[in-house]
């Protein structure tokens, strides 16, 4: 396949939102889950 | 709090940087156009899932070597973390093939490669969920481990022979030559990210596994993590 | 060791051998039911025929692997075994080549299924049975691991086949490439390097597995 792909920003803008609210999650879930395990 | 918190933010600051270079700054790509931009994430996320999925294995063979339970822990982690990057890395790939090629998976090697090792690592976390003794779920988790591991290059190449017939053109290992900032600073930040992932989740799993002896299990062990 | 390990496992199957018989019509209703999926389109049956008949076989080996440790769960026999001073290595290899010949049977029982259902048939029989006969090896290897590992849970129904399907993705493309080229003819050869693929597999899995079955069943 050739010849110019032309637009595509909302699968950029997708691509990026969804790679960083998989690591705001991610980072979120890992300090409730730290704060909740008891330090023994 | 962990000094994997750290490594956190380090790795978001420079993915901010990164990003911004790579949506604002670089120049569309000359074919690709603006679709391009999607590599500045996605193939750090890749850089960095490869190395998630070395970690796991490294650490499952370490545990089974001298039976350490903080090795245990960092399998758990390593686990997770090869999970969330191997779901993005799917999910990315699916959202650049879809403008490039029309469709959402194109069967290439390298991300069919990915999924059923994503498959396999669901299947081994699930395991762990099952198994309650400690001592089995740390010796079945890294023998699955190593053999899910050890399958990877040959479920890479199998994949790339099978679609060879079929394959018109493979996604662009090397991003347009004009800018290599962006993906640089972003793998870095992917890398720092994963790094403190990692921390995070092991020091999760230690607690627990540490709780887990209090609740009743073999105290002897439950003294060496503490 | 191993040939007592192994006497021991061919004497329990020949004593279910009724059971094999009813994988044999599970795995018959299988294919029964991919025609169906498809739809009466011999062409595509046709087509599709080695996909099918290696899909059917995998779904087969998910019951009869669980079920050859269905015995060391009654009686709590596994631990006893533990004890005896023989070795992992014998204790696996016997039960792994009892999983593979019986998978073997079912493979080869399974083909004139596929001949009826699908029109897909050949001549290169030798060569048809080289390829059940690696393919059916590699997935008793880690499938007899995974078989001991789940036959404790709770859960061994499910998790099973969630730990074998990923793992033997290229055993399944490599026989499934084989037996297509085998039933629709092959101008280039290249069954060859398939069966080449397999072997490699079984090779890689039936060592590592071996090495890997006492941490596995150990106490």
């Amino acid at each position: 396949m050739s010849g110019v792909v032309v637009g595509g920003w909302e699968y950029v803008w997708a691509a990026y939102g969804i790679t960083g609210a998989a690591f705001a999650i991610y980072i979120t879930s890992l300090i409730v889950r730290l704060r909740g395990a008891r330090k023994s | 709090m962990n000094k994997g918190i750290w490594f956190i933010v380090v790795g978001v600051v420079l993915l901010l940087i990164g990003s911004y270079l790579g949506l604002f700054v670089a120049p569309a790509e000359q074919y690709m156009g603006e679709v391009q931009r999607i590599m500045y994430v996605h193939v750090p996320t890749a850089w960095n899932w490869m190395l998630a999925v070395i970690f796991t294995f490294v650490a499952a063979i370490a545990f089974l070597f001298n039976n350490d339970y903080k090795w245990d822990a960092r399998v758990e982690a390593g686990l997770e973390v090869s999970a969330l990057l191997a779901t993005l890395l799917c999910v990315q790939g699916a959202v650049w093939a879809k403008p490039t090629w029309g469709v959402w998976w194109d069967w290439d090697p390298r991300l069919t490669s990915v999924a059923v090792l994503l498959f396999a690592t669901l299947g081994i976390i699930a395991l762990r969920q099952f198994v309650d003794d400690p001592r089995r779920r740390a010796i079945w988790s890294s023998v699955a481990t190593i053999i899910a591991s050890v399958d990877l290059p040959i479920v890479y190449y199998s994949v790339k022979w099978w679609n060879s017939l079929h394959q018109q053109q493979s996604t662009p290992e090397t991003v347009s030559s004009q800018f290599h900032v962006p993906l640089r600073i972003n793998a870095f930040a992917v890398l720092f990210l994963m790094i403190g992932f990692i921390m995070l989740r092991s020091e999760i799993a230690r607690r627990q596994l540490a709780n887990e002896s209090a609740d009743g299990w073999n105290t002897r062990e439950a003294g060496e993590l503490a | 060791m191993l040939i007592a390990a192994l006497r021991k496992e061919l004497l329990l199957q020949w004593r279910t051998r009724g059971q094999l018989m009813a994988v044999f019509v599970f795995g018959a209703a299988a294919l029964l039911l991919f025609s169906f999926a498809v739809g009466p389109n011999a062409q595509m049956l046709r087509m599709f025929s080695g996909g099918f008949l290696w899909l059917g076989l995998l779904l087969s080996s998910t019951l009869t692997l669980s079920e050859s440790f269905h015995s060391e769960m009654e009686n709590r026999a596994l631990e006893g075994l533990i004890l005896l001073p023989s070795s992992s290595f014998a204790l696996y290899y016997g039960k792994a080549i009892a999983n593979w010949i019986q998978l073997t049977l079912l493979g080869i029982a399974l083909v004139p299924v596929m001949v009826v259902l699908y029109d897909a048939g050949t001549t290169d029989l030798l060569t048809l049975l080289l390829i059940i006969v690696l393919g059916t090896a590699g997935l008793s290897a880690p499938g007899t691991l995974y078989g001991a590992m789940t036959a404790q849970l709770k859960a061994k129904q499910t998790l099973l086949p969630l730990l074998l399907f990923p793992l033997i993705v290229p055993a399944l493309l490599a026989s499934v490439k084989a037996t297509s080229l085998v039933i629709h003819g092959d101008p280039m050869n290249q069954r060859t390097a398939w069966i080449v693929l397999l072997a490699a597999f079984d090779l890689i899995y039936w060592s590592l597995c071996g090495l890997l079955y006492g941490r596995v069943i150990e106490d």
